[in-house]
């Protein structure tokens, strides 16, 4: 195994120092720093060129200069390295370590949201074989695979920001869209939960006069200008998801479990008030981990108390909830600000921003509003991503969990008298998680190397701006940068799902050769 | 699964019993006070004057920041800043220049600015006084100077004499050149915070009292007419690397932040955008007509983001390369006019005749060299290029009046372009229709390929422009078109390289891009032709003696005129280029913001910031 992972790593560096020889020639061949210079009437433009060939080393021949540039690198060995300096000024690793966050919280978000929907509708669509509803997710997955991000992005912008903040300036859904709305909340309801009988019919009816329920009283609070939750819409909610949670984990009728998740639901809302003032002392980012902290703490201790024999499945059921419950009230908290948000003259009245990845510059405002600004900039391009990439998801976790549902292991399941639920969740969804798994990790080191396009769009600062500026400023030292980051990354990615799915399946053996 | 439907049920009922009375936010915004200005570049630093730092955008700051003695207006004239101080000629030989700063000016830290405070301009422009210091030769291949400055090598470099002298009540400083330069308003000294640069050199982290920045100000004038090296290195170190930053927050040292312009910079996020806020000491320039507290800069990159954040009303002025679609998407939002400004630069196509002067290239082509036939061939392929086509189907989409470019040395709305265009017979020998003028080709061409016609070319001609650009791919496509009439085979070649390999290497025949003024110099449109800075080995005595007459003595706009006109006049007969057509560009403003006038140089947008309001 150890042998392995260093045969491994020794692949890693060859591969890189092949890889960024040939790009740094290849880049420094095809490209031209001086080319602004070059057309530049300026009377002191000859000084100016000797000035950036002085700091590019321009008259080195390319292949040498990989050299030059690769001392510096290697410099790190020492602790004296160097990536160089960027065109525009400033370092190349102040400029990464700026942008790798950056890429980040872009891209988290939306690859977690996307990982999430994308597998549990691929789920329901493969329960659902050759349903409406499975039709239609493979439908949508195929639309949303092939629409071009930048598309989406105009159109995201177009509705969910320009039109949806005039729409904030005088907040009132119309009849026409609460119908609408009504109805295809009914539709994708029926959908998910039966096939296509009496039942349909009622689930159609109930979703559909709820969410018109909703909106019509979403119109009667005006909640769309002052959006609110409270003590009782945090009960309310949070023994929604109790229930819920419950029921898919463990079963309804696992009434011990069930209890347990309201008492967690019943903590939360003690600590309603405790946790208000708690949110508004300083050091926020401590606060805020004491608090997840003590949510984690109290869920175990539900768990353990009111689990019974098997008190694993509570544990674990219990904490899901609480976490929920945690969302929740943060999510009740950003509410409270909201109004005073939409008032700041940074924000001029339009909350949806479409570019940038914060706007508040003037006024000297609290960790909420902050935070509520950071989330209103993600808003559009979570979406754009999410859409773009759970097609994917869908597609594969139904494909997989398919094939998964044919194995004899799964008929042994259900010749055991096991519940469905239990057959579904425990035997098959587990083994779907197992290829599954290395495309996640891919994934993640993909993030790093950046969405170019959305980034561009979206007005982000992240890797792949980093890359495609560096390549239409010829900016040598920067491309090198960048290609080292997210070069090792791919690798090390592909090494790490490798050692994983080992772990994971035991039938795969890592380095069985030896 | 039926849960899913309780939460659902949930939410509404939740809703209803968080009932809370409350009072409606009315949704009119308050009298906007920002002006939020869309920049593709990212700031990498706050003093443009450095190597490598003279972004656009770091100028734009610098000029937001800090009031020199003169602008240029969006015409191009150059304007004096009398809120600052004046100066005038007071000896034409020898040629010296008085600079005086009105009593009562200040820095933003409350230091009144005084003459000491131009003298740093002569160490950041002159070589001798670099290399007497001690502060090492900034012509010196290997070894940057203390101050690495991008003033030298300039006309003041070339021409100043000595020291400027400092009057004795330090308020006027005296400027002696060994001639009367042309540039002379251009390249004179203009006021630094020098008590902010020994501050920061001594390691200090906050702004300090006017009586302790009179004293710093005062170790620096002892120390600059003691060329005190060892000093001035230290404040070279902070002159050329403490301002290159492009994070600017609460931990930034205030010193860096100092200036005396009306709006200094308040933070910067790498990424996003500058915002800049009023200073409320301003008074070194016009006085500010609005009530604009803040104007801050975004990073879009994107045309259509950033016209979709204009819709948004995110941002309030939006400048760009445009192309027809954007300027339709622009003029389609309901909330912000269009302005169609043209650019300072220019298309053009240019035919080589030589290797690139300086180069140890060669060049062997058809267009080599002297003799009638290349001449002829070079005219014939001139003749047959479809300029007005290119105007008419690329350029017009975006500006409707855009025109075809008929000079070589003014734009088209100069008011010399007529009789310059009348004097070079530009119209008489490339005019006409593009058939007539296809004719014309095809004749010159059948005289030394007598079999050549449009579906049997009599040669090629290889020519290189930029890659990734659309309209130059869309131009090199109509000219192989209408030169395939005329019996010339166009081999056109889009390369990333085009300006090293392309231009210079003499492999190819011809080349097509734009020159882009930069400054009013009267003797820079010249340069592009003369014998030493041509890339097509072009060399004409006659030009090379207008240029150096234009270096050395100020002409008067006629006169300079005429000049140009002989410049012209020798391009057009040697037959080596044709200017096409002028930049369009277009900007977008939100309707609101009164005063908004687009110029052509640098500082493009925010050259009137003073006449700006809502």
């Amino acid at each position: 195994m150890v042998g392995y992972i260093f045969r491994r790593l020794g692949v890693l560096i060859i591969i890189l120092f092949g890889s960024s020889f040939l790009l740094y020639n290849l880049t420094a061949i095809s490209s031209d720093p001086l080319e602004g210079l070059r057309l530049s009437r300026d009377e002191n433009a000859k000084f100016q060129i000797a000035a950036l060939t002085r700091t590019l080393s321009l008259d080195v021949p390319p292949p040498l200069r990989y050299f030059i540039w690769l001392r510096g690198v290697l410099g790190y060995l020492v602790g004296q390295g160097t990536l160089g300096a960027t065109r525009e000024g400033g370092t190349v690793v102040e400029q990464i370590s700026q942008a790798i966050p950056v890429s980040i919280r872009l891209v988290f978000m939306a690859t977690i949201i996307a990982i999430i929907l994308g597998i549990s509708l691929g789920i329901i669509s493969a329960l659902r074989q050759y349903s409406r509803f499975d039709y239609s997710m493979t439908f949508a997955a195929f639309l949303m695979f092939s629409l071009p991000i930048f598309w989406v992005a105009v159109l995201l912008k177009q509705f969910l920001a320009i039109e949806f903040n005039d729409f904030l300036g005088d907040p009132n859904i119309s009849l026409p869209w609460m119908i609408i709305i009504s109805i295809f909340s009914g539709i994708f309801w029926s959908g998910i939960l039966s096939l296509l009988d009496r039942r349909a019919y009622i689930t159609f009816a109930l979703a559909s006069s709820l969410t018109f329920f909703t909106l019509f009283l979403i119109n009667y609070l005006n909640w769309l200008e002052r959006p609110r939750l409270g003590v009782i819409g945090l009960a309310i909610i949070g023994s929604a998801f109790a229930f819920a949670i419950t029921a898919i984990s463990v079963g309804i009728e696992d009434r011990k479990t069930l209890r347990a998740s309201l008492t967690a639901v019943l903590v939360g809302l003690a600590f309603y008030y405790p946790v208000q003032v708690a949110f508004k002392w300083p050091n926020h980012n401590w606060v805020l981990l004491g608090l997840a902290l003590l949510t984690f703490l109290s869920a175990n201790l539900i768990g353990r108390v009111m689990g019974g024999e098997d008190k694993g499945p509570t544990i674990r059921t219990v904490t899901i909830v609480s976490v929920i419950f945690g969302i929740l009230t943060i999510l009740d908290r950003l509410m409270q600000v909201w109004p005073r948000y939409v008032r700041l003259s940074d924000v001029n009245y339009r909350p949806i921003p479409t570019i940038g990845d914060g706007r508040i510059w003037l006024e000297p405002v609290g960790y909420w509003i902050r935070f509520l600004d950071s989330l209103t900039h993600l808003v559009l391009p979570t979406l754009a991503l999410t859409l773009i990439s759970f097609a994917g998801y869908i597609r594969f976790s139904r494909g997989t969990l398919l094939e998964v549902l044919n194995q004899d292991y799964i008929r042994t399941a259900r010749s055991k008298g096991l519940t469905e639920r239990t057959v579904i969740m425990r035997h098959a969804f587990r083994n779907t998680m197992i290829p599954m798994t290395t495309i996640l990790v891919v994934d993640f080191a993909g993030i790093i190397g950046g969405a170019i396009i959305t980034e561009r769009v979206f007005g982000w600062r992240g890797m792949g701006t980093l890359f495609n500026s560096a390549i239409t400023n010829m900016d040598l030292n920067l491309l090198m940068g960048v290609f080292l980051v997210t070069g090792t990354l791919a690798v090390l990615a592909n090494l790490i799902a490798d050692l994983l799915y080992s772990v994971m399946d035991p039938r795969v053996r890592v380095g069985a050769g030896n | 699964m039926k849960k899913a439907k309780i939460a659902r049920a949930g939410l509404a009922i939740a809703a209803a019993g968080a009932l809370i009375a409350g009072t409606t936010v009315p949704a009119n915004a308050a009298k906007r006070t920002t002006v939020v200005i869309v920049t593709s570049n990212e700031l990498s630093g706050l003093n443009s004057s450095v190597s490598g730092y003279n972004l656009t955008i770091n100028g734009d700051v610098g000029y937001l920041s800090g009031n020199g003695f003169n602008y240029y207006d969006n015409k191009k004239v150059l304007q004096k800043n009398t809120a600052l101080g004046s100066y005038k000629i007071i000896s034409q030989k020898p040629f010296k220049v008085q600079y005086t700063v009105n009593k009562g000016r200040v820095w933003s830290d409350g230091t009144p600015i005084t003459g000491v405070d131009l003298l740093l301009s002569h160490v950041l422009a002159s070589t001798t006084y670099s290399v007497a210091a001690g502060l090492g030769d900034p012509n010196d291949a290997e070894q940057t100077p203390a101050f690495d400055s991008l003033g030298y090598g300039g006309a003041y470099d070339e021409h100043h004499v000595g020291l400027p002298t400092l009057s004795a009540d330090k308020m006027t400083v005296t400027v002696e050149y060994d001639a009367a330069i042309p540039d002379w308003e251009i390249v004179g000294p203009g006021p630094s915070p020098v008590h902010t640069l020994v501050h920061l050199a001594a390691g200090k982290t906050k702004l300090q009292s006017v009586s302790a920045n009179e004293a710093a100000r005062a170790q620096f004038e002892k120390a600059f007419n003691a060329y005190n090296g060892k000093f001035l290195k230290g404040l070279g170190a902070v002159w050329s690397k403490s301002y290159n930053v492009n994070k600017v927050d609460s931990s930034t040292n205030p010193l860096l932040l100092v200036g005396n312009g009306a709006y200094l910079v308040k933070s910067i996020t790498p990424g996003q955008g500058i915002s800049m806020v009023r200073n409320a000491r301003y008074n070194s320039g016009p006085a500010l007509r609005g009530n604009i507290k803040s104007i801050q800069f975004r990073y879009i990159k994107d045309g259509t983001a950033a016209a979709q954040a204009l819709r948004n009303k995110e941002i309030d002025v939006y400048s760009g390369q445009p192309t027809a679609d954007s300027v339709a998407l622009l003029k389609s939002i309901p909330t912000a006019k269009v302005i169609s400004v043209n650019e300072g630069c220019y298309e053009h196509i240019d035919l080589n005749v030589g290797p690139t002067y300086g180069t140890d290239y060669t060049y062997n082509g058809v267009f080599a060299g002297d003799s009638q036939k290349a001449k002829d061939l070079r005219t014939a392929t001139l003749l047959a290029w479809p300029r007005q086509q290119i105007v008419d189907t690329i350029i017009k989409p975006i500006n409707k009046n855009a025109v075809l470019m008929n000079t070589f040395t003014v734009l088209p709305n100069d008011p010399r372009a007529e009789s310059i265009m009348k004097a070079s017979g530009i119209n008489t020998k490339f005019g006409g229709s593009q058939s007539e003028r296809e004719a014309k080709a095809l004749a010159l061409v059948q005289k030394y390929y007598p079999s050549a016609s449009a579906s049997n070319p009599g040669f090629d001609v290889t020519v290189v422009h930029a890659a990734n650009n659309a309209r130059r791919a869309s131009e090199a496509q109509l000219a192989k078109a209408a030169l395939a009439k005329a019996g010339i085979n166009l081999l056109p070649t889009a390369a990333t390289n085009w300006s090293s390999v392309g231009i210079i290497s003499g492999d190819y025949d011809a080349e097509f891009f734009a020159w882009c003024q930069t400054s009013t110099s009267a003797a820079s449109p010249v340069g592009t032709y003369a014998t030493e800075d041509n890339y097509q080995g072009y060399a004409n005595k006659k030009i090379d003696d207008i240029y150096a007459k234009l270096k050395a003595k100020a002409y008067s706009f006629e006169e300079t005129g005429k000049l140009y006109a002989q410049v012209d006049k020798e391009v057009v007969d040697a037959s080596i280029s044709l200017p096409i057509f002028q930049f369009p560009g277009v900007t977008g403003v939100n309707k609101q913001l009164k005063g908004i006038k687009p110029a052509l140089l640098s500082p493009l947008l925010v050259w009137n910031y003073w006449e700006w309001r809502y």
